[in-house]
């Protein structure tokens, strides 16, 4: 049975596979799209704007104080400093605002109004993040909010709650992991996630320095 | 307000019945003709021969239709399955590709193959 199903699977995929190839090719053909048409959008998703973005800027942020400082005093201006891909600094790019989490201060961003989000160094938004549940609940209790997401902030840090809107999409810079001394910015930037430049997640140490 | 039409187009889906699979901040394909049939549908509204909105209610429909079979006739959910039925009306609804020339590409991509 298991098999049956199995090879049901393999056929179909192959079968859909096989369609979308022939799609392509006859709308090339029938010139209705360019043959690096495709190419192009999908390039816009996986090398333009998205979180390897925002873990660059992190990355820089961790290792570069000075840039920290200029960061979160006016974030488009320190991000220009960064060879970011061309193109990520849309009208998106343009009103984003870092805050930055350390001793005693643990950022989180929402958007209670419509969804507003930094794409170029966020990416796309998960799922829950439309839900008004997690919304509403975010700006009346996020400290249990963050509990729920495995973020538990001790009492005495302050939990402060960013609203983004059209005039500002927020992002956090979340705190340098432990263990991650003589790491490069590149190693660095592989340890940042999207839910952590949110303030959902903490990052957590290298896997082979907690095993 | 978008400068761009990729965030455009992905952002009309989130949170709506056709919201595309992602994790981590990008779409998450599991076959690479996923990938492919993503950036093609993208990449026809891009060049404005049909409304991207005019595509997504293709899409919100071929889903509807999925959830409306009965059980013993529903396929496994694929997500990328019903965005393949969606694209293929909207290419014939707007005159860019019948499902014979479809078919004709087929059979001669498999003749090769």
């Amino acid at each position: 049975m298991s098999s049956d199903l199995f090879k049901y699977t393999e056929e179909r995929e192959a079968a859909s596979a096989a369609k979308v190839r022939a799609l392509e090719a006859l709308l090339i053909q029938k010139g209705v799209i360019g043959s690096d048409s495709v190419d192009t959008v999908l390039e816009h998703f996986e090398l333009t704007a998205g979180p390897f973005n925002g873990a660059r800027v992190v990355a820089r942020a961790w290792v570069d104080p000075a840039f920290k400082e200029r960061l979160v005093a006016d974030t488009p201006k320190a991000i220009a400093e960064l060879a970011l891909p061309q193109g990520m600094a849309g009208a998106e790019g343009e009103h984003m605002a870092a805050v930055a989490n350390g001793p005693g201060v643990h950022n989180l961003i929402i958007c209670t109004l419509c969804s507003c989000y930094p794409w170029p160094v966020l990416g796309l938004p998960p799922y829950w993040y439309k839900d008004p549940v997690f919304r509403a609940r975010g700006v009346r209790e996020p400290r249990a909010v963050l509990r729920e997401f495995g973020v538990p902030v001790a009492e005495d840090t302050e939990v402060k709650v960013w609203d983004s809107s059209a005039q500002i999409r927020w992002f956090v810079v979340p705190e340098r992991p432990a263990h991650t001394d003589g790491f490069t910015e590149e190693q660095l930037a592989a340890l940042v996630t999207p839910e952590s430049m949110m303030g959902v997640a903490l990052v957590p140490p290298p896997v082979a320095a907690a095993a | 307000m978008f400068t761009r039409f990729e965030e455009f187009a992905a952002t009309q889906m989130l949170g709506q019945p056709d919201s595309p699979p992602r994790s981590q901040g990008r779409l998450h394909f599991d076959h690479d003709w996923q990938r492919q049939l993503f950036g093609l549908a993208l990449a026809v509204a891009k060049e404005g021969h049909f409304e991207w909105e005019d595509f997504r209610q293709q899409l919100i429909r071929s889903i509807g239709d999925w959830e409306q079979l009965d059980c013993a006739a529903q396929p496994p959910w694929d997500y990328y399955e019903r965005f393949l039925e969606a694209l293929t009306r909207a290419l014939e609804q707007h005159r860019l590709a019948s499902g014979s020339e479809l078919a004709q590409v087929m059979a001669q991509q498999h003749g090769q193959a």
